[in-house]
């Protein structure tokens, strides 16, 4: 329309180049996010033994914010169960905001090391924060217990300073290989995930898995992350693919999405949809509703496990915030009893003491998500669990099917 | 070759509903930089304040009446922030501190959003009429894509015959190609500008409450969707209806077709698209042209 409007010209031309200035200046911005990270409790640690300091590394704002908060709440249900002392130590939180990204979590995070001089950390959501921290931890002495970042590489040379209560990428996705093999038998799957590290391993863990039982892959294509909202061009390969089950990873809003797509095209009632658990966990299954109902997925934790500890777990979560705990909560909350068994065996809660004690924790019996130990890489050994979406007394909810066994 | 329109049908439809929905949201940004020169980065925000209309207003799949009120909601709000976005940099001249001033607003806008709605990402139900899917080629279609490509063809003959059929689209048009000329014939050249600004944001909040079935409601989706409103203005040319229009078709094909065709360059795709486009034809598609005509 509008010639209307225009002046055309050197004025359009300066402004053409205004707005890509802006663009770059929006892409900064995006990527920001802050570490405005808010201590609790007082500033600098006590030099007194008889109380150990945690650092919490959470993101408190950006997209993974609410992760972020399910893994304080697991934390602090803990801290309060055990009258917030840990083995007969007193126990200081201060928490910091790592952002979205290693930009804003590796300050944030050195702030925690340097300024309040935690004896342990715990927390990180993102893998390349934790990837971008490694090294600092590693030489700060300082034990790092990551409750959620997946990388493979993060333990992939484990240090006497690096622990992880969560998973791998690769063996949360490869848990379900087996199950889809036999499920599609004579039929192939087809593998779709986003476009980045993350996205990769579980994809390759999967794949790796899946085909050592005998399964046949259809295709497999990795959609741009963190810009792909429509994903019908893909659908419409995946049906055209014949394949008769899908494996996808996808998290958070992508999840979302996807999910919802899926079952609006019509490939929900074409192929069965399999994942790791991320593409329903947490908030995004309620975004998802219906859609999601029939997805079978794999992770090492649900609400649903019929356990006395995990019973007593939800009942206690959800008397103290009124949700059912997530698997970051869990993590979080088998964080702080590692660090509890750590302080029982340790000779000297400093650093290396607390790290050299966490590898003579044994076996964690009293988890909801089961018994489990960590292994020769400081990865947990642990059980998958089998679950599908179904509704439970009108709402979602991921039903344990079974126990993965190898 | 007909076979491979076959099996693309469904992709290249799509790339239309993505088109539609996409130029009602950069109808708006170019509109506004045309008629007022300033280069508004709230725009997204204001798009995604449509999409919570959304998940505020509905509950289950909305009904006809619901979905229209929704609309008519999503209207008035990006319409008064419109309002309150034009009275704020009306003052200003220069375009970097228009930037600076509107991508300000827009952060806090985003941080209010993610205050009241919270960090997850909502779902905004399709409405109930349209919730069903017709077959095409054999495959399922849903019927709420087909009517994003019928609002888009709606609002683009609308707001032309209004530009260019009506006397508000006379004085409009006067303003932009003489402002001076135009306050000395008795109309408040300000007022006009509010109004434009009002409108153009109207438009990307409903666009915004339209694509939220697709997109989805989450922070971020704000920076998303200005990314592609710029990048679909720069490609069809600045301040233009009809280049909004060819850019949002553009970048709804190279988002579906493109993909799906040249998957392995997904990421790069549109960004190939617009460094082309600046590169071969840098004022744009279909730039503005002077004087006062469509």
């Amino acid at each position: 329309m509008s010639e209307i409007f225009f002046r055309g010209g050197r004025t359009a031309r300066r402004t053409t180049a205004v707005m890509a200035g802006s663009l770059t200046l929006m892409m900064l911005t995006a990527c920001g996010g802050g570490s405005l990270g808010n201590a609790e409790g007082d500033d600098g640690a006590t030099g007194s033994t008889d109380t150990v300091t945690v650092g919490l590394a959470v993101p408190q704002s950006g997209v993974y914010a609410g992760l972020g908060e399910d893994m304080t709440q697991g934390f602090e249900l803990y801290l309060e169960q055990a009258d917030n002392k840990l083995s007969g130590y007193d126990i200081e939180v201060v928490s910091a905001d790592t952002g979205e990204g290693p930009q804003t979590a590796i300050p944030a995070v050195s702030r925690l090391i340097q300024q309040e001089q935690a004896d342990v950390v715990t927390g990180i959501v993102s893998s390349a924060t934790a990837l971008g921290l490694r090294d600092t931890f590693v030489q700060a002495e300082i034990p790092l217990i990551i409750a959620n970042a997946g990388a493979d590489d993060i333990t992939a040379e484990p240090s006497p300073y690096i622990w992880r209560t969560s998973y791998t990428n690769s063996e949360v996705s490869g848990a379900i290989g087996k199950h889809v093999a036999e499920e599609v038998g004579d039929g192939s799957v087809y593998l779709i995930a986003a476009d980045y590290a993350a996205g990769q391993e579980h994809v390759n863990g999967f794949k790796e898995q899946f085909e050592a039982a005998g399964g046949k892959v259809a295709g497999e294509t990795f959609t741009p992350f963190g810009s792909t909202s429509d994903w019908q061009p893909y659908l419409s390969k995946i049906r055209s693919s014949g394949a008769s089950a899908v494996f996808a990873f996808y998290a958070g809003s992508e999840a979302a999405n996807f999910v919802q797509q899926y079952s609006t095209f019509g490939l929900a009632e074409e192929a069965q949809l399999y994942g790791n658990g991320f593409i329903v966990e947490g908030d995004v299954l309620q975004a998802q509703g219906e859609a999601a109902l029939g997805i079978q997925t794999s992770l090492n934790y649900s609400p649903t496990i019929d356990s006395e500890v995990n019973n007593k777990f939800v009942e206690a979560y959800v008397a103290a915030y009124d949700e059912v705990p997530t698997v970051y909560a869990m993590q979080s909350y088998d964080a702080a009893a590692a660090i509890e068994a750590a302080l029982e065996a340790a000779d000297s809660v400093d650093g290396p003491g607390i790290a050299a004690a966490l590898s003579e924790v044994g076996e964690f019996e009293n988890s909801p998500r089961g018994s489990w130990s960590f292994n020769e890489n400081h990865d947990p050994d642990q059980n998958y669990y089998l679950r599908e979406v179904q509704e439970v007394d009108g709402k979602l909810s991921n039903v344990v099917l079974r126990e993965i066994q190898d | 070759m007909l076979a491979w329109f076959d099996a693309n049908t469904a992709t290249i439809l799509n790339g239309l509903a993505l088109g539609a929905v996409l130029f009602l949201i950069a109808v708006g940004l170019s509109l506004v930089f045309g008629t007022m020169d300033v280069l508004n980065l709230a725009h997204g925000a204001v798009s995604l304040m449509g999409a919570y209309v959304g998940v505020a207003m509905y509950g289950a799949a909305p009904t006809t009446g619901m979905f229209f009120l929704a609309m008519a909601i999503a209207a008035a709000v990006g319409f008064a922030a419109g309002g309150v976005l034009a009275t704020m940099v009306s003052p200003v001249r220069n375009h970097l501190r228009q930037a600076l001033l509107t991508l300000g607003m827009a952060l806090i806008v985003a941080e209010l959003l993610q205050e009241v709605f919270g960090p997850e990402v909502r779902s905004v139900p399709v409405p109930e009429f349209l919730s069903s899917t017709v077959s095409l080629m054999g495959n399922p279609y849903p019927v709420y894509r087909l009517a994003m490509v019928a609002a888009g063809i709606v609002v683009a003959v609308v707001l032309y015959i209004v530009l260019e059929r009506t006397r508000a689209g006379a004085i409009v048009r006067a303003t932009v190609a003489d402002r001076a000329m135009v306050e000395a014939i008795g109309i408040r050249t300000k007022v006009v500008l509010a109004l434009v600004f009002g409108g153009g944001a109207a438009l990307a909040a409903v666009g915004g409450l339209l694509a939220a079935p697709i997109l989805g409601a989450q922070p971020g989706l704000d920076d998303q969707i200005l990314l592609l409103a710029l990048v679909i203005v720069v490609i069809g040319g600045l301040g233009s209806l009809r280049g909004a229009l060819l850019g949002a078709l553009v970048v709804g094909q190279v988002q579906t077709i493109g993909v799906s065709v040249v998957n392995e360059f997904a990421s790069f795709l549109l960004f190939a698209a617009l460094a082309a486009v600046l590169l071969f034809r840098p004022q744009g598609l279909l730039p503005a042209r002077k004087g006062a005509h469509v």
